[in-house]
């Protein structure tokens, strides 16, 4: 029971970007498309549920003092290692993604996570926190380049909606995110505020 | 001082085991991303000269910029034509749209291919889009036979058939199409893409100063190698 609750807060109670407040670099930056955000996801959960078992792991040995840059360390080395596969074997999504993957590392849910979480609980809880917060990011990801990539590309996979119209450009950019990322907070505050009454 | 020395042995031996593994990863990853690289290269050259034979890379530095191009020979009826790729990069939006361009020797362009650009995704970065009338739904329910599929992103093919020494222009008509053609031929221009009026202009830019390069770099050679028959004239 215990392991279920540290694996589903992440999609909603305590979901990283819209309660938490982190991690919003690369949810306003590579949300333009469906596709980018899935990988986006992919790699950063690969990274969190990696990091997340070395640092649980190496808690015991590590001086409080020091253990920011150890931390540091452990994550840089993991989006290293999914980088350079992506690189090599993806290099299509290396490419679009482009410099939103080395920035995994300053990405604050995965430090977040390793210094609130892993570095005081057991490594099977660390792994299923890892995989609830990364969950938790990826359907946020997923809704916001959902609504982004129909309004502002009239695109939906990659695959043209109706042939002919011309989508908002104001939705592929910035200020899209923002609107986009302010009505999602809205309705999930309205949601909960509805739930305690 | 055990609160020093500790502390900074489990930091490097953190850092070691770190580097030990991102050696290896390295080792395994490096030749296909070398391997890549090549591919890349290689299509883009198809590209830009369709049925040239293509020489050796020819890197040099011309009035303090770096400049890339391959000479390359097409066999046509017996005659050798000349023909050469170059690279050309401007700054864009965000950062350097770089392309590589190939022209045939009276500075027509063959094929243009834009290798690397890091524009706004929706606006600047449609410049590597492919056109496709291929659509979600018919994607969905497998009606999408008659679609016409393009290979090459519309934004780029423009560019054949331009000259490179005169003044290419920018016209604002929309998305390229096959009507615009004969009216974009007359011009010496291209339809820039909507919104994006500086990625458009930034790789019209880039191509212009690069045209200027090679023309320098060509005559240079020719110096070169004029001098050098005079000087084994002269030795003889």
């Amino acid at each position: 029971m215990n392991y279920w609750q540290e694996f589903v807060k992440g999609i909603w109670k305590k979901n990283p970007i819209l309660i938490l407040g982190i991690g919003m670099c690369p949810t306003l930056a590579v949300t333009t498309s469906v596709s980018n955000a899935l990988w986006m996801t992919m790699a950063t959960t690969m990274v969190l549920v990696c990091s997340n078992i070395l640092v649980s792991l190496v808690k015991g040995f590590v001086p409080g003092h020091i253990r920011i840059p150890i931390f540091i360390t452990i994550i840089a080395t993991f989006v290293t290692v999914v980088e350079l596969t992506l690189n090599a074997f993806q290099p299509a999504v290396y490419k679009a993604l482009g410099i939103f993957i080395p920035l995994i590392v300053v990405n604050c849910i995965i430090l977040g996570r390793a210094e609130e979480f892993a570095s005081k609980n057991s490594i099977i809880l660390s792994v299923f926190d890892g995989i609830g917060m990364g969950l938790g990011f990826g359907v946020t990801l997923f809704v916001l380049a959902f609504v982004r990539e129909i309004l502002g590309a009239n695109k939906l996979f990659g695959l043209t909606l109706i042939p002919g119209m011309q989508p908002s450009s104001a939705m592929i950019i910035a200020p899209g995110a923002f609107f986009t990322l302010g009505l999602m907070l809205w309705g999930m505050n309205y949601i909960n505020s509805r739930k305690k009454d | 001082m055990n609160n020093i020395v500790k502390p900074a042995i489990i930091l490097a031996l953190v850092a070691f085991v770190s580097s030990m593994v991102l050696s290896h990863i390295k080792k395994i990853t490096y030749p296909s991303i070398l391997k890549q690289e090549k591919e890349k290269q290689e299509r883009a050259l198809a590209i830009v000269l369709p049925g040239y034979t293509v020489g050796e890379q020819k890197n040099l530095t011309l009035d303090g910029t770096d400049f890339t191009y391959w000479p390359a020979e097409k066999d046509e009826s017996g005659k050798m034509i000349k023909g050469y790729a170059f690279i050309a990069s401007s700054p864009g939006y965000s950062g350097q749209v770089v392309s590589m361009v190939g022209v045939d020797d009276r500075d027509t362009i063959l094929g243009m291919s834009i290798l690397q650009q890091s524009e706004t995704p929706g606006l600047g970065a449609r410049s590597i889009e492919v056109a496709s009338s291929s659509t979600f739904f018919g994607t969905i329910f497998g009606n999408n036979r008659g679609a016409r599929e393009e290979t090459r992103p519309w934004f780029q093919l423009q560019f054949t058939g331009l000259n490179a020494k005169n003044k290419i222009n920018i016209v604002k008509k929309g998305d390229w199409n096959e009507a615009l053609k004969d009216e974009l031929a007359s011009q010496n221009a291209v339809s820039a893409i909507t919104g994006a009026t500086i990625t458009s202009r930034a790789t019209i830019k880039g191509i212009e100063k690069a045209i200027g390069l090679l023309h320098t770099a060509l005559e240079r050679e020719t110096v070169e190698a004029a001098g050098k028959v005079t000087n084994q004239g002269g030795a003889r």
